[in-house]
């Protein structure tokens, strides 16, 4: 889980950005680009390419709009609220990925480079990858919300743009279908 | 017990993550085998994404961003002796580009869905630009989408006729006289506002469709997100799956549930335009957990002597949270009732 309370926005941060500070984006940028990029990366099912468009276009939204950041919400759950948005904008406009290049996509991000350093590890993050990339979407977001950002619910709710009930739902529905698809895989390994 | 009959399915996660309701939970699944198998598969779901590492974004990434800001125009350098000189045609450059710019974020691009909307007296065809002040109208064949600067979209349904009031980064507004927009917007709540002739629809980041007769007869209703619908301090929160009525000298009638039963519907239509005791009475009997979010708006708006029915009956749909007493809410305690509303606002 990804700890926050090294990567508080400050307000000087903002500040500056809303000066057009590009050292100051670049900070910005810094703290938020690898959970904005995991969000976007498992979102739709390992696609790199789409990822890292996603990324692009939430940090180019998000300087162009930083003025009209006034500071009565927290920053993060702005830019969660943006990603959101991006996301599922981009989920409209695609195509269905076909089963066989979304499992090739999944198993790809296991490259050599990763922390898995065993194939017992690397099979076990493959299958979480697998039943996160089947979860149905709105569950998909929520998890992944939480997961890489650790939002609270309250958070969640702002940046799903639905009440703290349907987040807790979601999470709830979310987890228990990816522990059942979970051990459905482990089952066909055996 | 009604407790021990109601599953705690949907607030296993909250429970785990943040021990949420952790008496209520932890009393049900003592009880409750169903439950209980259903916490250990959220339970697993939770262990299993530790194995989910964090993915590192490339660094081609933060070169396209700088790529797009630096498309921007350079800034040159001048001799000193040219300070004066450049001074001036400095000045003359900030004065046309602030003209130029002043002049494009006052205008909003239109693109026409069907026949030929008008904007002003001028039909657009297929795009056209509307700014402040002017009028932008659909006939019965005709839709019209206008892109709300870079913050989200209102699509303009046949019948429509609207005129754009103010263009500004933090007030986006829209006067809609009649018919029916359908609005999408991505952006820090409170920026964009859709007048009508009996209320004020504020953005708290949300897509919700808003009907309006030219007397402020109207229905709203949100399809995510939150909308605040406002006149004269009369304020209706209205969430994803809920709707809101507005009439002409009432503004904005309590919000509700599409799916609540239609018997309290009526009820609420009834008590919203006459306050009867028999309409209260309905309401309260009709109400299920979810319709707290009608019953939480009526404790401000009954005669002070209805108030406590009214709390008793959210009291009996759903436990009163901590901190929440029944004497400060009667008198209507904002920090009381703000409180009340987040606890609650987990069964809407």
């Amino acid at each position: 889980m990804v700890d926050l309370s090294d990567r508080q926005v400050s307000t000087e941060i903002i500040d500056a950005c809303r000066l057009g500070d590009r050292d100051a984006f670049r900070a910005l940028y810094g703290l938020y680009k690898d959970q904005v990029y995991s969000v976007a990366l498992y979102f739709f099912h390992g696609d790199r390419g789409i990822a890292a468009d996603i990324t692009q276009q939430v940090f180019l939204k998000l300087i162009g709009n930083v003025r009209q950041f006034r500071g009565d919400s927290e920053f993060s759950t702005w830019l969660y609220r943006l990603v959101v948005n991006v996301c599922l904008d981009a989920a409209r406009h695609r195509k269905a990925e076909p089963p066989i290049a979304a499992e090739a996509k999944l198993e790809s991000l296991a490259g050599p480079d990763s922390l898995e350093q065993d194939f017992a590890r690397a099979e076990a993050a493959n299958s979480v990858r697998r039943a996160v990339s089947a979860l149905p979407s709105k569950f998909r977001m929520a998890i992944l919300l939480r997961y890489f950002e650790d939002l609270s619910y309250e958070q969640m709710a702002r940046a799903l743009g639905c009440s703290m009930g349907t987040v807790a739902s979601r999470l709830s529905r979310g987890h228990r279908i990816l522990a059942e698809r979970l051990k459905n895989f482990e089952g066909r390994r055996q | 017990m009604r407790i021990f009959r109601r599953h705690v399915s949907d607030r296993l996660a909250p429970y785990i993550h943040e021990a949420r309701a952790a008496d209520q939970v932890e009393r049900h699944l003592a009880k409750c085998e169903r439950c209980r198998a259903e916490y250990v598969q959220v339970r697993a779901g939770i262990e299993a994404l530790q194995r989910l590492p964090l993915a590192e974004a490339p660094a081609s990434i933060w070169n396209s961003i700088e790529s797009v800001l630096n498309a921007a125009p350079a800034k040159r350098s001048f001799a000193p002796r040219k300070i004066a000189f450049a001074a001036i045609a400095g000045l003359m450059v900030v004065g046309l580009g602030y003209w130029i710019v002043m002049r494009s974020a006052a205008r909003w691009e239109v693109d026409g869905l069907g026949g030929s909307p008008v904007v002003g007296t001028e039909h657009i065809g297929r795009a056209g630009r509307v700014a402040a002040g002017e009028w932008i109208e659909t006939d019965a064949e005709s839709r019209a989408r206008i892109q709300i600067g870079d913050i989200g979209s209102v699509e303009l349904a046949p019948n429509t006729r609207a005129r754009v009031i103010a263009t500004r980064p933090q007030d986006n507004r829209i006067a809609l006289q009649h018919g029916e927009i359908h609005a999408r917007i991505s952006a820090p709540p409170r920026i964009f506002f859709v007048d009508t002739a009996s209320a004020t629809a504020a953005d708290l980041g949300c897509e919700y469709f808003l009907h309006t007769d030219e007397d402020g007869s109207g229905l709203m209703s949100v399809a995510s997100g939150w909308v605040s619908f406002e006149w004269n301090g009369r304020e209706s929160l209205v969430p994803e799956g809920a709707s809101c009525r507005t009439r002409p000298r009432l503004g904005p009638g309590t919000p509700f549930f599409e799916d609540a039963s239609d018997g309290f519907k009526r009820a609420l239509d009834d008590f919203d335009q006459t306050s009867s005791d028999a309409a209260l009475t309905a309401i309260l009997a009709k109400a299920r957990v979810r319709d707290t979010l009608t019953l939480w708006h009526l404790l401000s708006r009954v005669a002070a002597g209805d108030r406590g029915r009214v709390y008793d009956r959210i009291a009996a749909l759903t436990p009163v949270p901590a901190g929440v007493s029944q004497e400060k809410a009667l008198k209507l305690d904002p920090e009381t009732l703000r409180r009340w509303k987040d606890e609650l606002a987990w069964t809407w």
